[in-house]
């Protein structure tokens, strides 16, 4: 197998309702584009940006929801050996921040564990629309053990901030674990993937 | 959610199982346009997987499905003169003779501090966000189910010597008594739960080593987050169609496979392991050195017995059973190929059947690891689903607890032009594609089901317990009278992601003679016993001891010619459920068939662009990490299932 150029890998998972900008937050942070090409999303399972955090090269593979959110028929496997979600609602739509806890419980029966979870309110562009407070939502994520940060995937506002840090927490979790971030098997999770599990019974 | 549903689509396909979602992938990878719903909860149909939680209550719905009464608009004034309407059946009639019975017992002090932990947590939410009020409705119902459940189990008053009799009347309390389960996503414990399933085995590991190995009904509750319960269970063949495809279409992306890591067979009473690979015949200390020979032998010709047509010419017209006799072989190694390797009967296959097969398990052998088969982690349920993701990457659109009413049929060209769903709107589409349940009786009245005789158990150790306390068995139980069939048995732990720590998820199937329960029960009392209090305080006893069973019926819908479906109109396909063979090659044919009549001459689920290389494409902004080592690189992952695949079969010769 050949050395991949990096430290670590890390799958995130985005999840929320329709329409809160998790595209668009995904396309802001790998390629810096607003908004994102119409139809362009069409065939894209997932996005990689590398990012070097302290001298380390990180490999996130952010994952969207291919659109079966929009009528609440995620697969279960979607959340199956995710590192990290990004839980994101929309500040200007109180729905969104209402669906969260229905949200949570997916979370709960189908992520691993040992997942961290970020919960994201997306447009704060349009604060003057502002449905949901920032100190309810600080309130509610304190609550669920969760980070919490508000961003603008319009403004690019905190938008790299979210991932870095997540990169970061990521990092520490990982190794606070003294999980070996084997190359060949890059996701920590619970599994294995039929690559790692071949080269381990040939040894 | 308020959002509507578009109204013309190039393809519908109607059921979320394993043919349907691989049709579904490969129409919307070739471009068509996809609706893909399921009147269910879930993905799967009978192809799906559940939580504990989940499974009981897909055994509530069975119970209840007769009182569904609908009050979904009316369709019959949207059909128009010209149009005729051919009416979905509203019920699942699939599943029949559901018997579950539980024999663990039931632990009050652990349920008060689970629910107390629980409602903690729930408050938490509740007071944190003031809208949900079905969370709060939940923990009750829950909590009441826990409760009534102690009253009415009884195992620890029933006597163990008499089962059948204590068993009928338990098995008629747990299907009942879940009444007040809620939706199969809802009723699982939260985060707190979690955290304190973590701990709680640890805890007690310490605190009360003599009693270590208990295991009660509300801890598989409590941890029935862990179960991943398939309703059918199969394996993978190391080199099959759908391995085959997963790596093709990369769709292996999506999920993580394990190997099996033993055959096992069932002689004279006693539960042994099959010697499968060169290593493993070499190792065994059951076969004496001329059976090694002979065995090795006898392996290294049906690797290539197409070259040899002399060693079975005049053979052809008898049972494989009967050949392996004129063979140099044992009856140890007869009992072996034959049940284990080439996994027939004495009396279902030919020569030349039994030759194909025994090449096939060892064509299979070592492409993965040192048995012909892999299990996907969390089940058998992902499958459907990672192809349901693929459709949806590209651009299918997916919609569960969604039902259709009716096809509705134009007179004149006999073609079925659109579907009415349960909100009355109409959506037009060339081709439909409808699962096989979900057609109603009248359109069945001629068809003739077989049947699949299943049984679910939740046991505490393995049929055949070694060093590792991780491994993945298929055992075949040869039938014992004419009529009846063999059983297979796939013994599942922890690891694979299908049951909570220290017990193991045990699947039996055949095809049913009778009912599940009297097609099953009698290899059940041949390899496990039930778990009572008595026999945990003798710590000898050796068989797996059964702490919950359930057994059903399935129907078995494959191989049904499309004719016997009454008037079915040219681009209405039809998908069958699961089949009761051992792999998923039926799926795939049946979808690359569809496939091919939707979209003819076009490729059937071809590699998708890399997500990498797309990225790339768009994007100039970030010089340091598209450096042009990342295009080669990012290509090697994504197909190192398949490069490794040269190094391997290498590495096991």
């Amino acid at each position: 197998m050949s050395m991949e150029d990096y430290d670590f890998l890390f799958k995130i998972v985005l999840i929320g309702n329709a329409g809160v900008g998790k595209t668009c937050l995904v396309r802001r942070f790998t390629q810096g584009l607003f908004p994102p090409g119409q139809g362009a999303t069409i065939g894209v399972d997932f996005m990689i940006k590398t990012v070097e955090i302290n001298g380390e090269k990180v490999k996130l593979q952010i994952w969207d929801t291919a659109g079966q959110e929009r009528f609440r028929s995620i697969t279960q496997s979607y959340y199956r050996s995710a590192n990290a979600l990004i839980l994101t609602y929309d500040i200007t739509c109180e729905e969104s921040f209402r669906c969260l806890p229905e949200w949570l419980r997916e979370i709960e029966q189908y992520a691993s564990n040992k997942v961290i979870t970020v919960l994201v309110g997306n447009k704060i562009d349009l604060a003057e629309r502002r449905e949901v407070s920032q100190q309810r939502a600080e309130e509610f994520s304190e609550a669920q053990d969760m980070y919490y940060l508000e961003t603008s995937a319009k403004e690019s506002d905190n938008v790299e901030k979210l991932f870095l840090d997540l990169a970061c927490r990521l990092i520490s979790e990982a190794r606070q674990n003294t999980l070996v971030n084997n190359v060949s098997s890059p996701l920590p999770g619970e599994g294995k993937s039929i690559s790692y599990l071949t080269c381990c019974n040939f040894n | 959610m308020a959002d509507t549903l578009p109204s013309e689509f190039d393809v519908i396909v109607i059921g979320t199982g394993l043919p349907e979602s691989i049709t579904a992938a490969a129409c919307s990878r070739s471009g068509r346009r996809v609706l893909h719903v399921d009147s269910r909860s879930y993905y799967g149909g009978n192809w799906a997987s559940f939580s504990f939680s989940g499974l009981l209550s897909w055994l509530k719905e069975y119970q209840e499905n007769s009182d569904i009464v609908s009050d979904s608009p009316v369709w019959q004034d949207q059909i128009l003169e010209n149009e005729e309407a051919i009416a979905l059946s509203r019920k699942d009639k699939t599943i029949q003779h559901v018997e579950v019975f539980c024999y663990a017992s039931q632990d009050l002090n652990e349920d008060v501090e689970e629910a107390g932990a629980l409602q903690k947590n729930h408050a938490l939410v509740t007071s944190a966000n003031s809208t949900e009020a079905s969370d709060s409705a939940f923990l009750p119902t829950e909590d009441e189910s826990l409760s009534t459940m102690s009253c009415e189990m009884l195992t620890e008053q029933t006597p163990s010597s008499d089962p059948e009799n204590a068993l009928e009347v338990n098995g008629a309390e747990v299907t009942g008594e879940k009444e007040n389960h809620c939706d199969d996503k809802t009723c699982v414990p939260s985060t707190s739960a979690e955290d304190m399933s973590e701990n709680v085995p640890i805890a007690e590991d310490t605190t009360e080593q003599p009693k270590k190995n208990i295991i009660t009904y509300s801890q598989i509750i409590k941890e029935g987050r862990r179960f991943n319960i398939d309703l059918v269970s199969k394996l993978l063949y190391s080199r099959g169609l759908l391995i085959d495809l997963l790596i093709k279409s990369n769709v292996s992306r999506y999920a993580e496979f394990k190997n099996i890591t033993r055959i096992l067979a069932f002689r004279e009473g006693q539960v042994e392991q099959v010697p499968c690979s060169r290593a493993d015949v070499f190792n065994s200390k059951q076969l004496t050195m001329v059976e090694k020979r002979m065995l090795m032998k006898f392996l290294t010709f049906c690797m290539e017995y197409e070259k040899y047509p002399d060693e079975y010419k005049g053979y052809e017209e008898i049972t494989f059973y009967e050949y392996l006799k004129t063979q140099k072989l044992t009856p140890n190694l007869q009992y072996i190929v034959l049940h284990s390797i080439a996994m027939t009967s004495e009396t279902t296959s030919s020569t030349m059947d039994g030759l194909k097969a025994t090449k096939n398990f060892l064509h299979c052998l070592g492409r993965y690891g040192n048995t012909p088969f892999l299990f996907p982690l969390y089940g058998q349920g992902e499958l459907p689903q990672c192809f349901c993701r693929m459709c949806a990457v590209f651009g299918g659109i997916y919609c569960l607890r969604h039902s259709v009413q009716c096809l509705v049929v134009d007179k004149e060209s006999r073609k079925c032009k659109a579907i009415i769903d349960q909100f009355g709107q109409r959506i037009i589409s060339e081709h439909f594609l409808v699962e096989d349940s979900y057609f109603s009786e009248n359109m069945c009245s001629r068809v003739q089901y077989r049947q699949i005789s299943r049984a679910v158990l939740i046991t505490d150790r393995s049929v055949l317990k070694t060093d590792s306390d991780q491994q993945i068995s298929i055992l075949t139980v040869p039938a014992e009278e004419p009529g009846t069939f063999a059983v297979r048995v796939i013994e599942l732990c922890s690891s694979t992601m299908t049951c909570m720590k220290g017990t193991y998820l045990v699947h039996l199937t055949c095809t049913s003679s009778k009912t599940a329960r009297e097609d099953l029960e009698p290899v059940v009392q041949k390899l496990f016993i039930p778990y009572t209090e008595m026999e945990i305080e003798n710590e000898q006893v050796e068989k797996p001891r059964i702490l919950w069973a359930l057994y059903f019926n399935m129907r078995d819908s494959s191989d049904i010619s499309r004719s016997c479906y009454s008037d079915l109109p040219s681009n209405v396909y039809v998908c069958s459920g699961p089949d009761c063979g051992l792999g998923n090659d039926n799926a795939v044919k049946q979808a690359e068939t569809l496939f091919q009549e939707i979209c003819p001459n076009e490729d059937f689920c071809p590699p998708p662009p890399n997500p990498e290389d797309i990225v790339l494409d768009g994007d100039g902004l970030q010089p340091e990490t598209s450096e042009s080592s990342a295009i080669p690189e990012a290509n090697s992952e994504t197909f190192e299932e398949s490069t490794n695949l040269g190094n391997l079969e290498e590495s096991s010769e």
